[in-house]
């Protein structure tokens, strides 16, 4: 792995002036322009030492006073050497654009999308440059800091394009007609608001293209007009299957910009919840995964031990879902006194349910003929298309964030990362189903290392003071009140923090100015790319099995629209 | 260290027969423990059973009363500035007991627009407002969403209140203004 | 269908009218249109730990043409306002609304440029479950309060009359709860006696 500093030196050895070093702490940031944008990208996959082959997020930042108003930035990750780079390109208030880097990684296209929707900045030979999560009808561009949050622009249903003008007419192929046909975004199988419109002959797809944005609920938006901590409810709601997940990835990004000090039983916590709210994800992968190709048991298998995690996750916070339970510098209160036991009998009864699921599906003759070498991603196809987590292990590269990057601990506990070779629906589902069992595993081990001790740092400028001295002394009550009127001070600069969330590695990228409310914050949703990879999955299968890969993929709306 | 997964298939299973024992062995286990175990059914028979929610529940707010029937909150705002749904709406007051000063004249929470997250119990400074276990709001139309100082303030004892998400957890909750207090070095100071 | 205070003129009309608000009261088949997390929720009402078969909704298809109330969980957002509103046109007669959580509601804490505030913008709503999400009683609630009008054949009570019905509901004790465990018994009724714990998250807590 190159240390930024090498990074830097090499990138400055072979461009020299051409492009301009930053000094950011946590990643070798480079500055480019527009003109020698594609020449260092492609420098950049391309090089040996650098390798950056993964993209992992193209987004675009607003600073309004500058004179080069709007910056793109590009992290870019290297699954060989594990670094990771940022790219960052300033553009002027008129006519901001730059060229498209979809020749180089293929990930880039939805992420290009995005920006222009959403900041309007254009990307010069992008193969189709339109609106992707705000509707037809809108106007402006919503993350720009002047346009007012609460301005809605009336969807009539002509905005909604019908499948025709998505893919065509249907056109006569070997003498037969292709048809087009509509899947969502209400349908059954489609799991939450997606769309896909795919071009059939008799029942093998041809052709086909994703629609999303039918849950943008501008999540980023959202988080500039609120305190830091104010933003955690926001982050529960992003992967809704497992909540607890964001919101350990969020505050550790912003506990990282103030250097926070959080406890240890804080962190050991933070990784039981987080691994009973992976397997919670699974679970519901794959649990409405079996559903869609028509196993319902396995279903009510699955729902039965997230109701037992539900119990636990209620007992520590107050609700099963939206837990909010995560503050920046640890959480809110101390587990209940009966956690460590309840959490053990989990340990006793999630494995009985996931051995149920196995001996269902595992050999199951109908199951495998309708998975095996379906929705095939050799490891090369997958990094091109950005993937990460199980869909990315499942084909060949056995990425983890928790181990590649470790945080909170996870490399002191003794656990494995699955990885399987095919790349197909198969793999998929035997990659979550291992993955289950090394959490069962990690969980094992963090509880037995659960120190006493405090959950939230005791920093009065970043966590609340504990309540008794609020009620009973002055200068604990003035934190208290500078903490809710105020926020949270993070200094002015920029950071990626990245952490495993169920379907991949959910990266923050938070920009600050100084003031309690976040600059900007993006978020890098790991079912995004897998999502943009449908069409070159499902090309060529039956309408059934682009429903078994789409379930396979676990595409939660919440998170890929944010 | 990676570890490959695969499914493990024997020539058995490649006819598909164990697949199907396996399976069939399963669901017939599960069947024949339902029938013979009724009583550990995990069904919820709702409304006649209820689920004991835990006493950190966040569900309906409830504002406290002091001992003499006044409102304990003092409008100071900070539950109206913590909330991300801004769903609080608070008209301050002056109270005619100089003591108390200032109390609210209107406290309105919109119940369709609260997300339940208890930032409002965290921010509060004067353990003037706590949730309860109550999780039964269902309205028929939007003009019942808005909660007034009528619908929240504090009708029965603390003893006979389901109580839920609320800055203390003790054994006495009437005597909660008493407390034992740990002294001012419990707890670190902010640096600077 | 039958308005309210309607004087039954005979007992014949009174009798079908009482026997097609019992059957149809009695299977409501939902269609959930499940967006966002309420969707997951909902997911677990018809699981086996709330079973929403109980009361007649065992038929969860997802087609609107074979469904009597549409359950809109989850966040409803601008580019979704007509796919809700084709949907709800292709429901026949009589339907139903129900919206589940704040989010579809009234947006909820989703002011934004792009989420609708209130799916009464797009379509007629029956009953309103609060909740962020719901839990799933609370939708069960909401539920048999639709059931219990479908039933009667009555429209929407006034907003005044509601409001003081709850009023004097909040002065009784909770039925059937009273302390808690610390972590939920599964299908226990009656409330037995639990531990509460100490002082939350001072560093130095307190043990009474």
């Amino acid at each position: 792995m190159a240390t930024r500093e090498a990074i830097l030196e090499k990138i400055q050895g072979r461009f020299a002036d051409r492009v301009t070093a930053q000094d950011n702490k946590d990643l070798a940031t480079i500055l480019v322009t527009p003109e020698n944008l594609v020449e260092v990208a492609r420098y950049f996959r391309d090089e040996p030492e650098l390798a950056c082959d993964l993209l992992l997020d193209l987004c675009g930042v607003d600073y309004p006073g500058r004179s080069l108003r709007f910056e793109t930035v590009t992290h870019l990750y290297s699954t060989k050497k594990n670094h990771r780079v940022r790219v960052k390109v300033r553009l002027p208030e008129e006519n901001p654009h730059q060229p498209t880097l979809s020749q180089i990684w293929p990930a880039v296209d939805w992420f290009e999308r995005e920006c222009f929707d959403l900041m309007g900045i254009r990307f010069d030979g992008h193969r189709n440059l339109k609106r992707i999560l705000c509707h037809d009808g809108f106007q402006g561009h919503a993350l720009r800091k002047d346009y007012d949050a609460g301005q809605r622009w009336q969807c009539v249903p002509g905005n909604i394009q019908v499948p025709e003008q998505i893919l065509g007419q249907g056109e006569i192929r070997d003498h037969f007609e292709t048809q087009v046909l509509n899947l969502g975004p209400s349908h059954p199988a489609t799991h939450g608001t997606l769309r896909i419109v795919v071009r059939l002959d008799g029942e093998i797809i041809v052709g086909s293209e994703c629609e999303i944005g039918y849950l943008h609920r501008c999540f980023e938006k959202m988080s500039e007009a609120h305190f830091y901590n104010q933003v955690i409810p926001y982050t529960d709601r992003l992967n809704y299957c497992s909540p607890m997940l964001n919101g350990i990835g969020y505050a550790r990004a912003v506990e990282e910009m103030i250097g926070a000090d959080v406890p240890l039983r804080a962190r050991r916590i933070r990784v039981i919840l987080g691994e009973l709210s992976r397997i919670m994800d699974h679970m519901v992968c794959i649990g409405t995964n079996l559903v869609d190709i028509g196993a319902l048991t396995n279903f009510w298998y699955f729902f039965q031990p997230r109701e037992e995690i539900y119990g636990v996750l209620e007992a520590c916070c107050g609700s099963r879902l939206t837990n909010s339970y995560v503050r920046i510098g640890g959480l809110s209160a101390d587990v209940p006194k009966n956690f460590v036991e309840e959490v053990r009998k989990l340990l006793v009864s999630i494995p009985k349910h996931i051995d149920d699921v196995d001996r269902l599906i595992t050999q199951n003759k109908i199951f495998k003929s309708r998975t095996v070498g379906v929705g095939k991603a050799t490891a090369e196809q997958a990094v091109a298309w950005g993937f990460t987590g199980p869909c990315l292990r499942a084909s060949g590269v056995p990425f983890d964030v928790r181990k590649a990057s470790p945080y909170d601990g996870y490399d002191q506990f003794d656990w494995d990362v699955p990885y399987a070779t095919d790349g197909d629906t198969y793999s998929r589902y035997l990659v979550r189903m291992e993955e289950m069992r090394q959490s069962l595993k990690i969980i094992k081990q963090a509880l037995g290392d659960l120190p006493p001790g405090p959950v939230i740092t005791g920093d009065w400028r970043v966590a609340l003071p504990p309540k008794e001295r609020v009620y009973n002394e002055m200068e604990p009550l003035i934190w208290h009140f500078k903490l809710i009127y105020e926020g949270i001070k993070v200094p002015a600069g920029e950071h990626y923090s990245m952490s495993e969330g169920g379907n991949g590695e959910l990266g923050f990228y938070i920009v600050s100015d100084g003031s309690g409310h976040p600059h900007r914050i993006k978020v890098r949703p790991p079912c995004f790319p897998l999502f943009q990879a449908f069409p070159a999955l499902a090309n060529g299968a039956m309408v059934s099995d682009a429903i078994a890969i789409l379930g396979s993929l676990n595409i939660i709306a919440g998170e890929l629209d944010r | 260290m990676p570890i490959r997964v695969t499914a493990h298939e024997t020539a058995a299973d490649k006819t598909g027969f164990p697949g199907i024992l396996k399976g069939l062995g399963t669901t017939i286990r599960h069947l024949l423990h339902n029938i013979t175990h009724l009583k550990d059914l995990p069904t919820i028979l709702y409304p006649e059973q209820r689920r004991n929610y835990s006493e950190r529940f966040r569900g309906r707010h409830v504002l406290k009363v002091r001992d003499d029937g006044t409102l304990k909150c003092v409008a100071c705002f900070m539950c109206q500035t913590a909330c991300p749904a801004n769903c609080i709406d608070i008209v301050a007051g002056e109270h005619p007991n100089i003591a108390y000063e200032k109390h609210p004249s209107q406290f309105n929470i919109d119940m369709l627009r609260c997300v339940f997250c208890g930032y409002c119990v965290d921010a509060c400074p004067k353990d003037a407002i706590i949730m309860t276990r109550d999780y039964e709001m269902a309205m028929f139309s939007r003009g019942e969403s808005s909660y007034s100082i009528e619908d929240l303030r504090q009708r029965l004892p603390l003893r006979q209140i389901d109580l839920g998400y609320r800055p203390y957890y003790g054994e006495n909750p009437t005597k909660m203004d008493s407390l034992p207090y740990a002294g001012k070095d419990a707890g670190t100071k902010a640096a600077g | 269908m039958t308005g309210e205070g309607e004087i039954m003129t005979t007992r014949l009309e009174g009798l079908v009218g009482w026997a097609r608000g019992w059957a149809q009261g009695n299977s409501l088949w939902p269609l959930p249109f499940g967006t966002a997390c309420c969707a997951i929720e909902f997911m677990s009402v018809v699981s086996s730990h709330y079973d929403l078969s109980r009361f007649g909704s065992e038929v969860v298809r997802f087609s609107p043409r074979q469904s009597d109330v549409m359950i809109v969980a989850g966040t409803v957002v601008d580019k979704m306002t007509p796919v809700l509103r084709q949907i709800y046109e292709q429901m026949p007669e009589p339907k139903w609304v129900i919206s589940m959580g704040a989010c579809a509601s009234s947006g909820g804490f989703y002011r934004s440029y792009h989420v609708v505030q209130g799916i009464d913008e797009v379509v007629p709503v029956d009953v309103y479950v609060p909740g962020c999400p719901p839990t799933p009683e609370g939708l069960i609630q909401g539920i048999l309060m639709l059931q219990d009008r479908v039933k009667k054949g009555l429209g929407k009570p006034r907003v005044e009359d509601r409001i003081r019905d709850r009023r004097a509901a909040f002065g009784r004790p909770l039925a059937g709860t009273g302390p808690a465990h610390l972590l939920p018994v599964y299908g226990q009724v009656s409330p037995s006696a639990g531990e509460p714990e100490a002082a939350s998250a001072a560093p130095a807590s307190t043990e009474k």
